[in-house]
C-alpha cells in the first residue's frame, strides 16, 4: 500500500504547491490538507510543512501555527515515529512546537529560527546545505551521501538559529545539527552563511531522527528548469538539484 | 525631562495580531477578555530637545503612521498594570525595545500576574530568544 504524505496548509502558507509537486515527481504520494480539514491529517503516514507565513507570523514566526489543531496531529504522529520535514516557515513551526531540536518538550521551544543578523533583512540567496551528520542519524537523510550538498534557496528574514549557549551546546552534543551552510565546493565558512545562523546551522533534527527542520528551500531548486546548474540533463521537467533530499524523504516514507 | 523615556505605539485600526493572540490564548486556557498590543520604543533624554518627545516620534514615519497608529507617552519606562513586555534577547538587530501585551479581564480590569505569566509561558514568549518583563 502506498504511503501517503500530508502537506498541511495553514492560513498564510505559500509554498505548498511546489512542495507537493516535487514530492510526487520524486515518486511520493503527497497532497494538500487545509486547516479546515485538520482531522484528515491523522490518515497520513508522513508530513511536510512547507514555507510561507502561517498566520502572518503573528506574535512570532510559527508561534500561532504551532498551536493549531493541525499540529496536534503532526505532534502525535511524530511521537509515533512518523516522518516530518519542515521547510522554512515549516521549520520555524517545528521549533515553536518543540519537536526540533526537541530538548525542551512539546510546545516548549528551546531554540528558534529568528531574525537575521547582522542586518535584520529579508535574504533571497542561493545556498548549499551540507549534511553535517551521519546520513543514518535521520531517516529522512538516509539515502544521501555523507557530506552531501543540497542546493536550495534561502528566502527568509528570520532564518538565523538562535538559542542560549547551553542549548547550543546541547544541540551539538545531542547531534541535532543536521545541515550547515557551505560553499559550492563543500567548504564550510561564515561567508556561506546568509543570515548569521548560530553553528552555521541550516537544519536541525530531533533526538529520534524522524523530524527534520531546514530553513532553505530545496524545492525551489528542484527541477532542471529552475536550478542554477543546468548540466543535469536536457529535460527541463526532470527533478534535480534539491530534489535529492525529497527523493531521500520519499524513499524513507516508502520503506 | 531627562533619563530613559518610553512611548507605546499601538494600532488605532483593528489589531489582527492582538485578536489572534486573544483567540489563541483562550484556546490555551488563559482567561482574558481583551488583548492590546503595542510596540515600546525607548529614548534617552537629556532635557535639551526643543520639541517634545511625542512631537519627535510622531514626525518619524519609520515608527509612527498617523493614519493607523496611536502614541502613548508612558509615565515610566516599565510595563503598566496588566501588561507584560516581551523583549528580544539580542538587542542588536534593531526594532522596538519590546512588544507590550496588555490583557484585560471580563470587567475590563487589568489582568493579574498569574494570568500574564500563563500567557507568557504558553504563547507570548519564546525563552530561547526573548525575555518577559512584568510590571512591578
Amino acid at each position: 500500500m502506498t504511503k501517503r504524505i500530508g502537506v498541511p496548509v495553514f492560513p498564510g502558507t505559500n509554498s505548498e504547491d511546489e512542495t507537493v509537486r516535487l514530492l510526487n515527481d520524486c515518486g511520493g504520494d503527497a497532497e494538500l490538507v487545509h486547516w479546515s480539514q485538520a482531522q484528515r491529517l491523522a490518515g497520513y503516514d508522513a508530513y511536510v510543512l512547507s514555507g510561507g507565513f502561517a498566520y502572518e507570523d503573528r506574535i512570532r514566526a510559527g508561534a500561532i501555527a504551532a498551536h493549531d489543531r493541525m499540529m496536534d496531529f503532526v505532534i502525535e504522529g511524530a511521537a509515533r515515529g512518523k516522518l516530518v520535514l519542515g521547510i522554512c516557515n515549516g521549520a520555524q513551526i517545528l521549533l515553536e512546537a518543540g519537536l526540533v531540536p526537541g530538548t525542551g518538550g512539546v510546545r516548549k521551544p528551546t531554540a528558534a529560527f529568528t531574525r537575521n543578523a547582522p542586518e535584520p533583512h529579508f535574504v533571497c540567496r542561493h545556498v548549499y546545505m551540507k549534511l553535517a551528520m551521519d546520513p543514518s542519524r535521520c531517516a529522512i537523510t538516509r539515502a544521501l551521501e555523507p557530506g552531501a550538498l543540497v542546493p536550495a534557496w534561502a528566502a527568509n528574514a528570520e532564518g538565523r538559529l538562535a538559542a542560549d549557549d547551553a542549548h547550543l551546546r546541547e544541540i551539538v552534543a545531542g547531534e541535532h545539527l543536521a545541515f550547515v551552510y557551505a560553499a559550492a565546493d563543500g567548504s564550510v565558512d561564515d561567508a556561506a552563511v546568509p543570515n548569521g545562523s548560530a553553528l552555521r546551522c541550516a537544519g536541525l533534527v530531533n533526538r529520534t531522527g524522524n523530524v527534520l527542520a531546514i530553513m532553505p528551500h530545496p524545492e525551489r531548486d528542484g527541477w532542471n528548469f529552475n536550478h542554477l546548474d543546468r548540466s543535469a540533463g536536457t529535460d527541463v521537467l526532470e527533478p534535480s538539484g534539491g530534489a535529492v533530499l525529497f527523493r531521500s524523504f520519499v524513499a524513507a516514507v516508502s520503506s | 525631562m531627562s533619563g530613559t523615556r518610553a512611548v507605546a505605539v499601538s494600532l488605532k485600526i483593528p489589531d489582527n495580531a492582538a485578536y489572534t493572540a486573544l483567540v489563541a490564548l483562550r484556546r490555551l486556557g488563559v482567561s482574558a477578555e481583551r488583548v492590546e498590543r503595542s510596540e515600546i520604543w525607548t529614548f534617552e533624554e537629556d532635557g535639551g530637545a526643543a520639541e517634545s518627545l511625542e512631537a519627535r516620534v510622531e514626525a518619524d514615519e519609520t515608527i509612527f503612521n498617523p493614519n493607523k497608529h496611536r502614541l502613548t507617552l508612558l509615565d515610566q519606562a516599565a510595563p503598566r498594570a496588566g501588561e507584560v513586555w516581551i523583549r528580544r534577547r539580542d538587542a542588536t538587530t534593531g526594532g522596538p525595545a519590546a512588544v507590550a501585551w496588555r490583557l484585560f479581564g471580563a470587567r475590563g480590569e487589568p489582568a493579574g500576574r498569574e494570568v500574564l505569566a500563563a500567557a507568557v509561558e504558553r504563547l507570548l514568549c519564546n525563552p530561547a530568544i526573548e525575555t518577559a518583563i512584568y510590571s512591578a
